[in-house]
């Protein structure tokens, strides 16, 4: 029952979406199905199943009666007509139809108090220019040669490659959240020292552009959540997503005082 | 009685300054105030507000136009007036010359021009590969799908998650559909029928 059913609906939703018009399908057709199924329905899945042909086969009448309204309109133009006039323009002569036809907005930018009033606040917290321009205290020293393992010492090179970094840190996230779950996100990369706070929050955003890991914020209780992914997509093709994260020194100390 | 006219003409200069700021300046992310927000700071004559200042506007070229967040509005009632966006737009057209000044080349507004006629098509909606698919008849691949982009970004056009793409906002404040599809169907009209 319920394969026909779904089919006539997927059929319904390619009529809400553009992919085929609303005359294209067969009312007759569709509410025969919906009818033949009814007396079949069972359980509430059934029902519901039932329930929503008849919303999406209702949304198919609404457009039918849109389109020919649309249609009785002076808007109206033969689609292949307006296909064919297009493709027959130059992108000039297009370009000058569109102009004849628009009237851009008018917008202008100005200074409000409020930019004022934050203007001046950030002059007054600006530190003068001779003491953030202070001359750095360097001394010139001979070029020398460091091993790979002092290398590694000074924090220079990684002893490990960037992707087993980021599966450590998911592995970890998984033991600390469970598998699936999620840890708020000051307790994911809060650390004794601020730098190695910093450093957990700079790795978890890759871990979040890499599928390793998601993030969910609630608007209303400002939680930000860090959620391990079970299965981390590596694909290559995949779109990466950006995402900025503060690691406010202030919020630090709060949340090491507890 | 002179008096009292005097008074009622300086509360509408007085109000139609308080129109012009609001319509004028940005006072949001989008351009634009919303009709109950003009009725809350003008009053409930703000409609015969905008009357005044649209009057004032028309020798400098300009206008009051209003769009409505449903497409096809013919009638609007009072509710969807107050819904509808508000702005001041070029009364008249801009050319070619004036365009590239104000940052459009001419292929994007050629692209812009096909999307927005095509979508009219058919009937203010169609999948993004479909616009993309008549765009790249006359534009290079690459280009068409920035341009889409770009497209979306301005207000133009917007695309739901489905990728179904529809006219925008700023379509609906900025472009007189009908006219451009007259023009595009009317194109060259008159030398087909010249021709013997």
């Amino acid at each position: 029952m319920s394969s026909e059913l779904e089919s006539v609906i997927s059929l319904c939703r390619m009529v809400q979406s553009g992919k085929i018009e609303p005359f294209d399908i067969d009312f007759d057709y569709v509410m025969g199905v919906i009818r033949k199924h009814y007396p079949g329905i069972k359980d509430v899945k059934d029902f519901c199943l039932d329930a929503e042909a008849l919303k999406e086969l209702s949304n198919v009448l609404e457009r039918q009666n849109r389109w020919i309204e649309h249609k009785s309109s002076t808007l109206y133009k033969d689609p292949f007509m307006l296909s064919q006039s297009l493709m027959r323009m130059d992108i000039g002569a297009v370009a000058d139809a569109f102009l004849k036809s628009w009237h851009p907005i008018l917008e202008m930018e100005q200074i409000s108090a409020r930019t004022l009033a934050e203007s001046l606040s950030y002059w007054g917290g600006l530190i003068p220019l001779d003491e953030r321009w202070q001359e750095m205290d360097v001394a010139e020293r001979e070029t020398g040669t460091a091993t790979m393992k002092e290398a590694h010492d000074m924090g220079l090179v990684l002893t490990e490659g960037f992707a087993q970094l980021l599966e450590g840190f998911w592995r970890e996230l998984g033991e600390r959240a469970g598998v699936g779950g999620a840890v708020d996100y000051w307790d994911w990369i809060g650390a004794d020292a601020y730098r190695d706070t910093v450093y957990r929050a700079y790795i978890t955003v890759f871990m979040v552009s890499h599928g390793y890991a998601s993030v969910s914020h609630d608007r209303l209780t400002e939680e930000t959540v860090i959620i391990h992914n079970p299965d981390p997509s590596l694909d290559p093709e995949r779109p990466k997503v950006s995402l900025p994260m503060m690691v406010d020194y202030e919020e630090w100390r709060q949340w090491r005082r507890g | 009685m002179a008096a009292r006219l005097t008074k009622t003409e300086r509360a509408y200069a007085r109000k139609v300054k308080d129109a012009v700021q609001l319509l004028f300046f940005k006072h949001h992310r989008l351009p634009g105030v919303r009709g109950w927000e003009l009725r809350k700071e003008l009053g409930s004559d703000w409609r015969n507000v905008l009357d005044v200042l649209d009057k004032q506007l028309k020798p400098l070229d300009l206008q009051v136009t209003r769009a409505f967040d449903e497409p096809d509005v013919v009638e609007p009632t009072s509710a969807q007036l107050q819904d509808a966006r508000y702005y001041v737009t070029l009364r008249g057209t801009v050319d070619q010359k004036v365009a590239k000044t104000i940052g459009w080349r001419i292929d994007d507004i050629a692209g812009l021009a096909v999307s927005v006629a095509y979508l009219i098509s058919k009937q203010g909606k169609a999948p993004r590969a479909d616009v993309e698919r008549v765009l790249e008849e006359k534009l290079p691949g690459w280009r068409v799908k920035l341009n889409v982009d770009r497209y979306v970004q301005q207000g133009y056009l917007g695309a739901d998650e489905q990728g179904v793409m529809y006219l925008d906002w700023r379509s609906r404040a900025e472009i007189d559909t009908k006219k451009l599809v007259d023009l595009v169907v009317g194109f060259g009209k008159k030398d087909r029928e010249a021709q013997p």
